[in-house]
This record gives structure tokens, C-alpha cells and sequence, in this order.
């Protein structure tokens, strides 16, 4: 098998960067192709940023999002919801698909959440690429 | 009212540090003492800690550390207290021993080039006499002061470290000192000690090389482990049947340990999951009374481990017998079946209770520090203020007053904290 | 630009280095740019460590270390302290997580692991060449904290407070103080009456001038941060506002309520629960009657509501139940001495010294008969005898079956069904629902909101003694933060670049802490962030239509540096 697909997740400091480290803990298992960067909170992410990675190699990439949890306030959600919005139409200009940008609330102990996540997100990344591949 | 320290603090384990950190926040002068060489007490030596399974030695070392840099923080190690007298003015006279290290606190680097040169080799308490060590040496990796100590009675005084010492830190010169203090206020975390199960026959302990203490297991298991893999004592085989005997120690008027310890169980179960995950073909009993799973998070942390496949017998062990080739045979009665079987183990892990480390009490000269029954440190507001003691100024953290788990031993060295804050601000 | 890096690898005593390469990350990482040293360290969270880390800061003149170990939520301040201790900006200190999410996560994979390890230091890297000296921001702090809930555990945070000089307002939900203790009688272990230790504990708070009690009070209100929280408090129809610097939530827990007909509660007369039961003894004199009928024989029926199988929402065990209902047992026996107690139980988790209890009810006669989920007792009525029918595991799984004249549910606890604090105080909440400390074992009476405290039965099941140990430690951790009169502020706060703002708003509509304003700047005027209500979310910065605002620590040279270094 080729190398698997690359994957960028933006996790929040309080909330889903904790589920992410349970994980560790846990030892439950992803793709080893799973990075993450952090920031205080899901809705502070800039488009630019997501395109940044794109257009240097990674083939997704993951807001794992503070949802309802979030400790700055209930219109998190909704703010990263439209970051993701506002992307995936650079991303169409861009030629991407918008299935590359995903977005899920991780709670503090959603570890087990978080790994499924990686791992379907995985397999739809491989059907994307293969696609491209054989067009 | 005029006194060196705000507080005397007396043990520096975890209970001890977390009042310790507590009070020097709010502003107040700590001395702490600590009888050993280096501080962190017991948890310091563990593996991981239930039911989060995260690293004791990551959890503590910051807090070690922090303790030892305060600015309102005074640590004396090798020291205990020899009397402690209430004065008129309700301050405290105490009297403390310094035992010599003939080291050099401020000198040594912690280089162990001594224990290269030391040709005096014993028993390593620190890692429960699995391994050995020199009789000069630095009690473990991550000790706090990472410098080292001569153990003089197990030294032959043949200089060799003295010589070989980059830093000339080896002072055979030293001696016991005794320092004077006075302080306003006292704090009593003195910890528990571990029941020695050599005082069940029964069982085989020192005896049978491979019926270890679960604190021995522990240390084969902890970062700092002086093996890397999971060994049994008589032929440094790998086990791939362990069986844990619950309650040893506890639970038991015969030992004249009549309660609960309330942790062996959670650290069993925990130990039994490591043990799991570095020995996955490994067959692993837990032959227990009752699971006393009580805490946030404590029984699922149960469910998962039989999940994983430990297998839970309720039966309490009558004997354990040795074979020619070190196994052992296990009798016991089986509850759920009401039949008495035997079965036949590679190692035998005792899971050995907590028992009441008193012997801060004849420190006390004038006032008496009451215990309880089973001689911990008696709490006589219970129910209002857990951490008051008998004598007026003085309390009591963590399992100096009872066997507790570590979250519960961090609160109420909180608890104490609290207590000594309104007491001293009462005084002034 | 920082153009001498110190690199620091941890092996974590092996928790990293079993499954990471040590020596290929430091390979991979040592020709970077700006990489001035890379070293590896067993522990580097050791003091050892930190002073090496410390003696190379200064010797070497370095302008930025990496510490690549644990998540960063354990060391971060040890590092960050190693920093400022030799002088070097705490800011300019990152950290790597390649523990939890590569040597833990990957440990099926030591290659990948690797591999990602060396990824995330060389992000790490770049993160920390594009670092700023940050200098954190000093506000004042009120020595005032607020302690919701007026049960046993709320009067004893708020009588330690104030014996500490913190000024209190304490906040109770129902018209009287005193919780579900006031109303129990005696109580294990020391058997001291609930009333009295209320009344005692009252006693003491009416000695304290510093302390202002609010009964059928609710917080329904918060804004502000840590030190300067301003609370909102509804008394009866009027709202009061306060300023408080800390918030204690003691609110305690319900009982559990059985469902209709579990183990036959409101369907047959003779079943109670254990509150019911503490009551009824209190009540009855000389005998024990219930619904007119002499009660000679008592079915203990425990774990009602707890360690639940999968059709139930409690996996907990609720902790206090097993030695409440023994001290129940022995407490009956003693008033009324012919009476016969039956515990149906599943293992007694009688721990410490409440096994002395469990001790004396087995010598007063009790009789123990433990069942497993799969045999529930059963109970039938057969011409008016109520039957327990049960497989007995302590006698090999013999079906025994009793005639009793009252069944005691041993109901556990539960968190509070009404969810206005968690949503006016954002504390988490755990699997369990309870409140979550922010770490079991470094920080058990802190939550992730800075300032707000947790303590006793809202945070899960605990006896007194270990209510009163979480309520005073909450106390005194209040306190220690509350009474220098400042607070020092994490000076990660967003940044408005003056001259590209066009001062569309867009910012401040999307900061839910009103911390943007207006200034003058040149000839005209732009927004700017006011920092002591800055909480540095970052929520301004992607609405900005001409990128003119910044996060400190989250600049675009900062994430893009290691988005371009995690691909390279």
C-alpha cells in the first residue's frame, strides 16, 4: 500500500486535546499519519491556515471542535462551522474537494470518538486520492 | 509571639508537599523535614496510578520539585524530630536530628562516580531489594536532591569514594546534628507503612523466592525499573502465571489489622492491567474477599481489567506450598463453587495492606498526639475538621490518619492547609 | 527570529523511548535551522534535568528551548519556570507532545512513531524560531469568593475561607442551610447526630462577619474571569449582583429515585429506600413500625441505582451506600434488639476503617447474601408474605429464599438533575455525569475554568469526612490564589495590527467577552483589544477580513512554520 494519507487535525487546548492525549493514554490506536496542532479554542482557525496545509501535502484535515463544551462560549459551534464553510469555497476554487475538511466535536473524553474518527476519515481520504488518481 | 517557621511539616511525601506548596502560596514560612534522603515518599517509587493509569513519577516530580525550589519552603532531609514541646505562648520548642549524610549537600553533582569505585554492595531498599546497590549512592534516578549518601554501616571506610570524587563532596567528618527550632503551628504527614508478610507464615514470604510484595511488582513495573522486563526472583524467568493475593495484611485481627487499606485492590486490579500489557500470554489471578472499587472512575477501571481478561477468584488463599522447580501451589476455597482447590502459579504477588506509621508520637513531650485503635493518628473533630489532632496547633495529613488513596490524601493535606491558615491567622 | 534552539529529547523513563528512536529523532532534528544543541534526557522533567536545561540557557545564550516529552498539559509550567529561572523568556519555551500522541498512540507502530516524532519536534522547532517575549499581565484580584450550595460541605468551604480572610457569600438554593445532613441522624462513623454537626457548623458561621448567606438563592449569571468574576444572584424576584474573585461549587447530589416497580418500589407498600429508612427509624419509638405493621425482619437490597449492567446509565459504584446501610443495620439492631438484617449485596465495600462496621454487624447476627446482575433477588407477594428469592454466591450459588417484613432499596447517589450551573458556569462534566476536576490527582478541586472550584458530592459520591477534606482543600487552593490581591493573566491575547484595521466590527461582534474597543490611531480610528477581558479564544481572528489580527502564540508565522514543517 502507498503511504497512507496525511492528515492535519486543529485541536482545542482544554477540550479535545485532552480526548487526543486519552487516547495515548489508552493506548487506542490511529494512523500514525495523524498530526495535531493546537489552539485555545476551534473557532480562532484561519482559512489560511487549512489551505496552507493543503497546499504543502497533507491531504486532510480535521477541526476537532469544542462544540457545546467549548469554555469561551456557546457560539463556538457555530463560528467553526462557518470557518468550514467559508474554506471549503476556497477549497472548490482550489480545485479540492470539500470532503478533505472535516469537522466533529471531541469532548475532553471522547478518545474512542476521536480514534473512529481518524481511522473513517483514513479510509474516505484513500478513496479521494485513488479518484483523483484514476481521473 | 515569635517564631522561626510559621509551620513544621513533618514528612515529605505527598500529603506532606501538597500542604507544604499550600502554605508557602499563602505566604507562610514552612520547614520541612523528612527522614529520608530524598523526598516524594512512596509515591515517588510507584508505576502508574489507578484508574487513569498516568505516571506517578510524571505527576510527582513536578510537585517534588516545585517543593524543593519555594522560596517559603526550608527542607531538611535525613531529619526527624526529637521532641516537640508546646510552650506557654502556644508556640512550638522542637528539637530536630539531622542524620549525616557524609556528603556535601551543596557540593555533590550527582555524577555517581562513588558508586563506581565502592566495592560495599547491599540490598536496594529503593527498589525493594530486587537489585543492589553501593554504600555510597544516590537513592534512585529521579530522587530529589539528586545527590548522594553513605550508608556507614554498610561502608568499609576504604576512602575510595573520597578519592574518586570530582567535586571532593565526601565529608567522613560529619556528624549528627541537632538543630533548634520554634514554630507557631504543626503539620503530622508522616504516611503509612507497608505490612511485611513475613508475619504470615502461611504464605511463604522470604521463604519462597517467588511470592514477591506487590510493591515489588510495582517496582518492576515503575519507569525507573531495575529490570526491563517483568522477571520472577528465583530464576529470572519471565512468568506467565500470577496470581495476586488480596487483603494480606489487611482485614486480619490475627496480624491485628482489623480494617480495610482501601487501596490494594485498585492498585492490584491496576497492576494486573500492566502486567497484561507487558505480558500479553501472561495468566493473570486475582484471588480476592470482596473488590472494593469505590472511587470516581474505580469500577469501571474493575470492569475494564476483567474485560482484558484477569480472572477473578473469590477465595481467601489458606497456603501457598513451593514445587522443586519454584512454582508454587496455591490452596484455597473457592466461594462461588464451595469447593477447596489448588492451583498452581510461577509467581505469587502478595497484595500487602497499610498499616500505621506512629512512631512520630513519642516526639511529642508534653502533650500527648492521640491515636485510634489501630494507632493512626486520631482525627477528634471527625465529622467538622478532619484534620485536627488532640493537641491544639497541631494536625494531621494524608494516611497518617487513616489508609487513603492519593486524590484523598491530596485533599486533605488541602484540608490541613486550611486548618493551620485560620489557626495562624487566629493567633495573630 | 530566535536563531539558538536547545533541543531536548525525554525518553520518559521508557514511555517514549520503548517505542520512539531517541537517537534518530535527535539525528533528524540537529541539523535544523537555528538548532543550536539537542540533547536527550531520561526525565527531563527531573531536577537534575531542569537544571541542565537551565545551565545551557545561560551558558549557551540560548533564545528558545524545545522540550519534546508529554503532553503539554502536565509540564508546560515546569518548563516554562526552567525558562524564567535562567532568564530566558517563558514564551519563548515549547513543547512537544511525543508521548501521548506518538509513542502511546503509535506504540503498534515504533516506525511511525518515529517518524512522527521527529515531525512534531521539527513543528515544535518552528513554532518556537517564530516565539515571542511575552510578559504576562498583572490585574487585581478581590479576596472574595463565592460558595454555592449550603449542605455540609458549602458551610465548611465557606467557614474555612473565612477563618483564611477571604469574605464570603454563601449561595443556597432552598429557603434553609444544612442540606441532606440536617435532616439524618446519627451518622458512621463517629455517630454524631446530622442536626448537631449542622447546628455546630452554623454556630460557627454566625461568628463570621466576613460571611453573608443567601438562602433560596440561585447564580444564574457569570461573566469575568479569575479574580474578578462578576455573579448574578437571584433571591426570590430580585437580582443581585456580586463580585467575587473565586466560585465554589459544593451542590451535592440526589438520591436516587427508583424506577416504577424496580425490585417492587411503589408497586408493594413494604418497599423503601434507605433515606426512607434512616427516616422511619428516627421516627418509630419503642418498635419499628411501617404502615402500621411491626417490623421484625429487613431486606437490605444494595447497589439500587449503582454498577448498573448495560441497561441502566450508572456504571459507578456510589461509594457511601455499602457502609451506610450497615451502619443502618447495627443502628436498628440496637434500638429494636429482635430485629433480623438481611444484606443482599453484591461484595461489601466497606474500605478503611468503615470495615470495623461491617465487622460488628456480622458478630450482632446479620445475615450477608451476595448476588451477581445476572440473579437479581427476585421478590413476590404469596399470600401476603413478601418473599426475596435469590442464588446465594457465598453458599456456592444455593437458591435461597426468605420471608421478610421490609425491603430497603440501598439507593446510591446521583448528580443533580437541574443543569443551570453547568450551563452558567461551563464546568464538564464526566462520563458519570458529576463535575470533573481538572486532574484527579494534581489539581482534584479545580475544573478547567479557571477560578471555579469544585468540592464534595457534585464532583462524586464521597462520605463526610471526604466532603469536609475536598471542601477545606478547595478552600485553602481559593484562597492560596485570592490573597496576594493579584492575579497574573496568561498574556496569550489576541493583537489588532492598527494600520491594516478598517474597523468593520466584524471583532467585536464575534468576541463573546466584549474586549474590543475603540481607539484613535493616526487620523482615525481603529479597534483594539482591551486585555483584561481579552481570554485570548482567538475568536476574532479568523473573521478579520484583512488579517490585521494576531493570537500571541498563534501568529501565522507560528502555525504556518509548523504546518510547512510537519510536511517537509
Amino acid at each position: 500500500m502507498a503511504t497512507q494519507p496525511k492528515i492535519l487535525v486543529f485541536s482545542t487546548e482544554k477540550i479535545s486535546d485532552p480526548a487526543i492525549d486519552l487516547a495515548g493514554l489508552l493506548k487506542k490506536h490511529y494512523p500514525a499519519s495523524v498530526y495535531t496542532i493546537s489552539v485555545p479554542c476551534s473557532s480562532c482557525i484561519k482559512p489560511r491556515w487549512i489551505m496552507r496545509a493543503y497546499e504543502k501535502g497533507f491531504d486532510g484535515v480535521f477541526i476537532a471542535a469544542d462544540g457545546t463544551d467549548c469554555s469561551y462560549g456557546e457560539s463556538c459551534g457555530e463560528k467553526t462551522s462557518q470557518i468550514v464553510m467559508n474554506t471549503q469555497k476556497l477549497m472548490r476554487e482550489k480545485g479540492l474537494q470539500p470532503s478533505q475538511l472535516k469537522m466533529a466535536a471531541i469532548c475532553s473524553v471522547c478518545a474512542e470518538p476521536f480514534v473512529k474518527h481518524m481511522q473513517s476519515f483514513v479510509k474516505d481520504l484513500e478513496k479521494i486520492i485513488e479518484t483523483h488518481a484514476n481521473s | 509571639m515569635s517564631a522561626d517557621y510559621d509551620v513544621l511539616i513533618i514528612g515529605a511525601g505527598i500529603a506532606g508537599e501538597e500542604s507544604a506548596l499550600k502554605l508557602a502560596d499563602m505566604g507562610f514560612k514552612v520547614l520541612l523535614v523528612e527522614k529520608e534522603p530524598s523526598i516524594g515518599g512512596k509515591m515517588i517509587l510507584l508505576s502508574k496510578v489507578f484508574p487513569t493509569l498516568d505516571c506517578a513519577a510524571c505527576i510527582t516530580t513536578p510537585k517534588v520539585s516545585e517543593t524543593a525550589r519555594h522560596p517559603n519552603i526550608t527542607l531538611f532531609t535525613l531529619t526527624e524530630p526529637e521532641s516537640i514541646i508546646k510552650e506557654v505562648d502556644n508556640t512550638f520548642s522542637i528539637t530536630l536530628k539531622k542524620r549525616p549524610r557524609y556528603v556535601v549537600e551543596q557540593d555533590c553533582t550527582g555524577c555517581q562516580e562513588c558508586e563506581t569505585v565502592c566495592p560495599s554492595v547491599v540490598h536496594d531498599q529503593f527498589q525493594m531489594n530486587l537489585v543492589a546497590r553501593k554504600a555510597v549512592y544516590i537513592p534512585f534516578n529521579i530522587a530529589n536532591p539528586r545527590i548522594a549518601l553513605i550508608d556507614i554501616d554498610n561502608c568499609m571506610l576504604c576512602g575510595a569514594c573520597e578519592q574518586k570524587c570530582p567535586s571532593n563532596a565526601i565529608d567522613f567528618t560529619q556528624k549528627e546534628q541537632i538543630i533548634s527550632v520554634k514554630v507557631k503551628s504543626v503539620i503530622v504527614a508522616t504516611g503509612f507503612k507497608l505490612f511485611d508478610p513475613i508475619h504470615i507464615e502461611r504464605y511463604g514470604y522470604g521463604k519462597y523466592k517467588n511470592v514477591i510484595t506487590s510493591m515489588q511488582m510495582e517496582r518492576q513495573l515503575a519507569p525507573t525499573r531495575p529490570f526491563n522486563n517483568i522477571l520472577r526472583p528465583s530464576d529470572g524467568k519471565v512468568p506467565d502465571k500470577i496470581a495476586y493475593v488480596f487483603c494480606t495484611g489487611s482485614r486480619d485481627h490475627t496480624i491485628g489489622n482489623p480494617i480495610c487499606s482501601q487501596v490494594c485492590c485498585m492498585y492490584s486490579i491496576k497492576q494486573s492491567q500492566l502486567l497484561m500489557g507487558a505480558l500479553p500470554m501472561a495468566d493473570i489471578s486475582m484471588y480476592y474477599i470482596n473488590i472494593r472499587a469505590f472511587g470516581k472512575g474505580f469500577n469501571e477501571f474493575y470492569m475494564q481489567a476483567k474485560d482484558m481478561g484477569a480472572n477473578f477468584v473469590k477465595g481467601k488463599i489458606a497456603s501457598i506450598s513451593e514445587k522443586e522447580n519454584g512454582n508454587l501451589i496455591l490452596r484455597y476455597e473457592n466461594i462461588e463453587t464451595g469447593e477447596v482447590s489448588e492451583s498452581e502459579h510461577d509467581l505469587v504477588v502478595l497484595s500487602v495492606g497499610l498499616l500505621a506509621n506512629s512512631s512520630v508520637t513519642k516526639a511529642f513531650k508534653n502533650k500527648i498526639l492521640k491515636t485510634d485503635e489501630i494507632n493512626y493518628v486520631k482525627q477528634t473533630n471527625l465529622l467538622q475538621s478532619p484534620a485536627i489532632t488532640s493537641i491544639e496547633g497541631v494536625f494531621a495529613a494524608g494516611t497518617a490518619t487513616a489508609p487513603m488513596d492519593i486524590p484523598d490524601t491530596i485533599m486533605s493535606a488541602g484540608a490541613a492547609a486550611a486548618e493551620v491558615s485560620g489557626y495562624l491567622n487566629q493567633l495573630s | 527570529m530566535k536563531k539558538k534552539i536547545g533541543v531536548y529529547v525525554c525518553h520518559c523513563g521508557g514511555n517514549i523511548s520503548d517505542y520512539v528512536d531517541i537517537e534518530k529523532v535527535k539525528e533528524a532534528v540537529k541539523e535544523e535551522a537555528d538548532v543550536y544543541l539537542v540533547k536527550n534526557t531520561l526525565f527531563a522533567c527531573s531536577d537534575s534535568s531542569q537544571k541542565e536545561i537551565e545551565h545551557d540557557i545561560q551558558e549557551s545564550e540560548l533564545d528558545a528551548i524545545v522540550v519534546a516529552s508529554c503532553s503539554p498539559k502536565l509540564h508546560v509550567p515546569t518548563f516554562r519556570g526552567v525558562a524564567q529561572r535562567a532568564g530566558l523568556n517563558p514564551y519563548n519555551y515549547v513543547q512537544a507532545n511525543i508521548r501521548e500522541q506518538s509513542s502511546w498512540a503509535h506504540s503498534d507502530n515504533p516506525v511511525g512513531a518515529t517518524e512522527k516524532a521527529i515531525q512534531l519536534v521539527k513543528a515544535a522547532i518552528a513554532k518556537a524560531r517564530e516565539s515571542e517575549a511575552l510578559t504576562p499581565v498583572k490585574i487585581p484580584a478581590v479576596n472574595v469568593a463565592a460558595v454555592i450550595g449550603g449542605g455540609i460541605g458549602g458551610l465548611r468551604s465557606a467557614i474555612s475561607l473565612a477563618e483564611m480572610g477571604t469574605e464570603v457569600y454563601l449561595i443556597e438554593k432552598e429557603s434553609k442551610i444544612g442540606g441532606h445532613i440536617a435532616q439524618w441522624d446519627k451518622l458512621f462513623t463517629s455517630n454524631d447526630k446530622g442536626s448537631d454537626i449542622i447546628n455546630s457548623l452554623y454556630s460557627q458561621i454566625l461568628k463570621h462577619t466576613n460571611i453573608k448567606i443567601f438562602t433560596n438563592a440561585e447564580v444564574i449569571e457569570k461573566t469575568g474571569s479569575i479574580g474578578n468574576f462578576n455573579i448574578k444572584v437571584k433571591i426570590d424576584k430580585e437580582i443581585l449582583p456580586l463580585h467575587v474573585g473565586a466560585v465554589i461549587v459544593n451542590t451535592g447530589f440526589e438520591s436516587y429515585q427508583p424506577l416504577q416497580s424496580e425490585y417492587g418500589y411503589n408497586v408493594l407498600e413494604n418497599v423503601i429506600t434507605l433515606p426512607d429508612f434512616k427516616n422511619l427509624i428516627e421516627k418509630s419509638d419503642k418498635e419499628l413500625i411501617h404502615n402500621g405493621k411491626i417490623i421484625k425482619k429487613v431486606a437490605y437490597i444494595y447497589c439500587v441505582g449503582s454498577r448498573q449492567d448495560d441497561e441502566g446509565e450508572n456504571k459507578y459504584c456510589s461509594r457511601y451506600c455499602c457502609t451506610a446501610a450497615i451502619h443502618v443495620a447495627i443502628e436498628a439492631k440496637q434500638k429494636y434488639r429482635n430485629i433480623i438484617n438481611f444484606h443482599y449485596n453484591r461484595g461489601i465495600r466497606t474500605y478503611g476503617k468503615q470495615e470495623l462496621l461491617y465487622e460488628e454487624s456480622c458478630k450482632n447476627g446479620d445475615i450477608y447474601i451476595q448476588f451477581n446482575l445476572e440473579n437479581k433477588p427476585q421478590i413476590e407477594v404469596v399470600k401476603g408474605k413478601t418473599l426475596i428469592k435469590v442464588k446465594d454466591i457465598l453458599t456456592a450459588g444455593k437458591e435461597i429464599t426468605a420471608e421478610v417484613d421490609l425491603i430497603v432499596l440501598v439507593t446510591g447517589m446521583i448528580s443533580r438533575k437541574d443543569d443551570t450551573l453547568i450551563n452558567t458556569l461551563k464546568i464538564p462534566v464526566g462520563r458519570d455525569n458529576f463535575y470533573n476536576e481538572i486532574h484527579m490527582k494534581l489539581r482534584p478541586v479545580e475544573t478547567v475554568i479557571d477560578g471555579v472550584f469544585i468540592a464534595g458530592t457534585c464532583q462524586s459520591p464521597k462520605n463526610i469526612l471526604e466532603t469536609l477534606n475536598s471542601s477545606q482543600a478547595a478552600a485553602a487552593k481559593a484562597n492560596s490564589v485570592l490573597t496576594k490581591g493579584e492575579m497574573t493573566l496568561e498574556p496569550t491575547l489576541a493583537q489588532i495590527n492598527p494600520a491594516s484595521c478598517i474597523l468593520c466590527e466584524n471583532c467585536r461582534n464575534a468576541c463573546p467577552f466584549d474586549a474590543i474597543m475603540t481607539v484613535n490611531y493616526e487620523d482615525r480610528q481603529v479597534a483594539k483589544v482591551n486585555v483584561s477581558n481579552c481570554k485570548g479564544c482567538g475568536m476574532c481572528t479568523p473573521v478579520c477580513p484583512t488579517d490585521a489580527i494576531d493570537l500571541a502564540g498563534f501568529t501565522n508565522p507560528q502555525i504556518e512554520g509548523m504546518i510547512d514543517a510537519l510536511v517537509n
